[in-house]
């Protein structure tokens, strides 16, 4: 049974932010890489798929197949597909995913297209890119299986489960848990309890082995964006310890946050993992690193 | 027409000498220093587009320690950034205290080989 390989290409949120701030953690939009053996899957366009790209066409493959997942079409999410190298190669074949029945996504990624926005046209791109949907909430990409689920954020957006053996990985981002407490008074009552959340939410991160999660907000910020569509990444935490996450990577860091920033962030949440009492390893996202899964 | 240019090889690029502001400073290379166990206190100077780290013979930065395997990791030179990748070792690669199969290097990270720590530093 091949591994599966994670590699993190964007790990930032809301707009690039390029700059010796944040040259560790990087400043890409959402993009993530997940391998197992010859299926490659990418999970959001953000800008770091500009670089994903470089790295694919340097490999020279003769044929290349991209399955594409978007968790929803905010700029952040799609703006690195119009600079896709391979979407450039009649060689390449790209399947983007959406709910049943709604090709917006798909819609929207090459409406970003339009001459007003971009000078190549979507039609023009010599890969073959081809809408594909899920039926119900799971779809196979080559031999691995993806299952999706809804997340609360404006306009929605999708959370997905890659499972391939017994190994899992779930990427999760722009999602308000907060917004989605089943006691959301319990924060300012008692901020150290565990904060629940519902049970099916709960129940598509279940046992994940890595588990890759939008953790923008400090407890503090939070305050100042309820109904933004990002959570605290202390209630991240919570989700993670609820559904018995080995790993959990803090993603799609806050523009305004430097490195020393996420490092807090990392710390804060770290220490809230030992205080649940349980042994789940939490790391910030970073571009250029690839894990084993 | 023919420009007078200085070659970096680090950064595997062409400047022209005379654009403004800009002037060109000598190159120093990228470092692993040793922090904790048997390679403590060496320095390793990264001057190539690949490296191999092991206790083998075929390693080109060699590691003195039975927890290091005899090819444990490949260095290799991108754009002047080095990446870090583990070649199937038996104790794997650890960067700040996470196991990673892969990584780019940046100034201040802390690698760990087995019972090897390095620390990376960046050059100019």
């Amino acid at each position: 049974m091949s591994d599966i390989f994670v590699r993190f290409w964007g790990v930032r949120g809301s707009i690039p932010t390029p700059g010796p701030r944040t040259r560790r953690y990087g400043g890409n939009t959402s993009c993530v890489e997940v391998r197992v053996g010859d299926t490659l899957m990418v999970f959001d366009a953000g800008t770091g798929m500009r670089e994903l790209g470089v790295h694919l066409l340097k490999a020279r493959q003769k044929e290349l197949t991209v399955h594409l997942f978007l968790s929803h079409p905010h700029w952040d999410h799609i703006q690195g597909f119009p600079f896709f190298g391979p979407a450039y190669v009649n060689t390449t074949t790209m399947y983007v995913y959406g709910p049943k029945g709604d090709d917006k996504n798909y819609q929207l990624l090459s409406g970003q297209m339009a001459n007003a926005y971009f000078p190549v046209r979507f039609a023009d791109l010599g890969a073959n890119i081809v809408a594909r949907s899920f039926a119900g909430n799971t779809v196979k990409a080559g031999e691995v299986k993806v299952k999706s689920f809804g997340q609360k954020h404006p306009g929605g957006s999708v959370g997905f489960r890659v499972e391939h053996g017994d190994k899992s990985v779930v990427f999760a981002t722009d999602s308000e848990l907060d917004q989605l407490l089943t006691d959301p008074d319990i924060v300012k009552r008692e901020p150290e309890s565990l904060r629940e959340l519902p049970d099916d939410l709960v129940a598509a991160v279940k046992g994940a082995d890595l588990l890759i999660a939008d953790a923008q907000y400090t407890d503090t910020e939070y305050t100042q964006k309820v109904g933004w569509g990002h959570p605290r990444a202390t209630t991240v935490v919570d989700l993670a310890v609820q559904a018995q996450v080995r790993q959990l990577a803090l993603s799609h860091h806050d523009p305004m946050h430097s490195d020393r920033d996420v490092d807090l962030m990392v710390l804060e949440c770290q220490e809230r993992a030992e205080s649940h009492g349980v042994e789940l390893e939490v790391f910030g996202a970073r571009e250029g690193i690839t894990l084993k899964v | 027409m023919a420009r007078e240019t200085v070659e970096f090889e680090d950064f595997h690029t062409q400047v022209a000498v005379r654009v403004k502001g800009f002037r060109p400073v000598v190159q120093r290379p990228h470092l692993l220093e040793g922090k904790a166990g048997p390679a403590i206190g060496q320095k390793f100077v990264l001057d190539a587009n690949e490296l191999i780290l092991g206790r083998g013979d075929k390693a080109t930065l060699p590691l003195d320690s039975e927890e290091v395997s005899r090819q444990h990791a490949k260095l290799t030179r991108n754009e002047g950034e080095y990446t870090i990748e583990d070649l199937g070792s038996r104790n794997g690669i650890v960067l700040n205290g996470l196991k990673v199969h892969s990584a780019i290097l940046r100034d201040g990270d802390q690698v760990q080989l087995g019972d090897v720590v390095l620390a990376y530093r960046e050059g100019t």
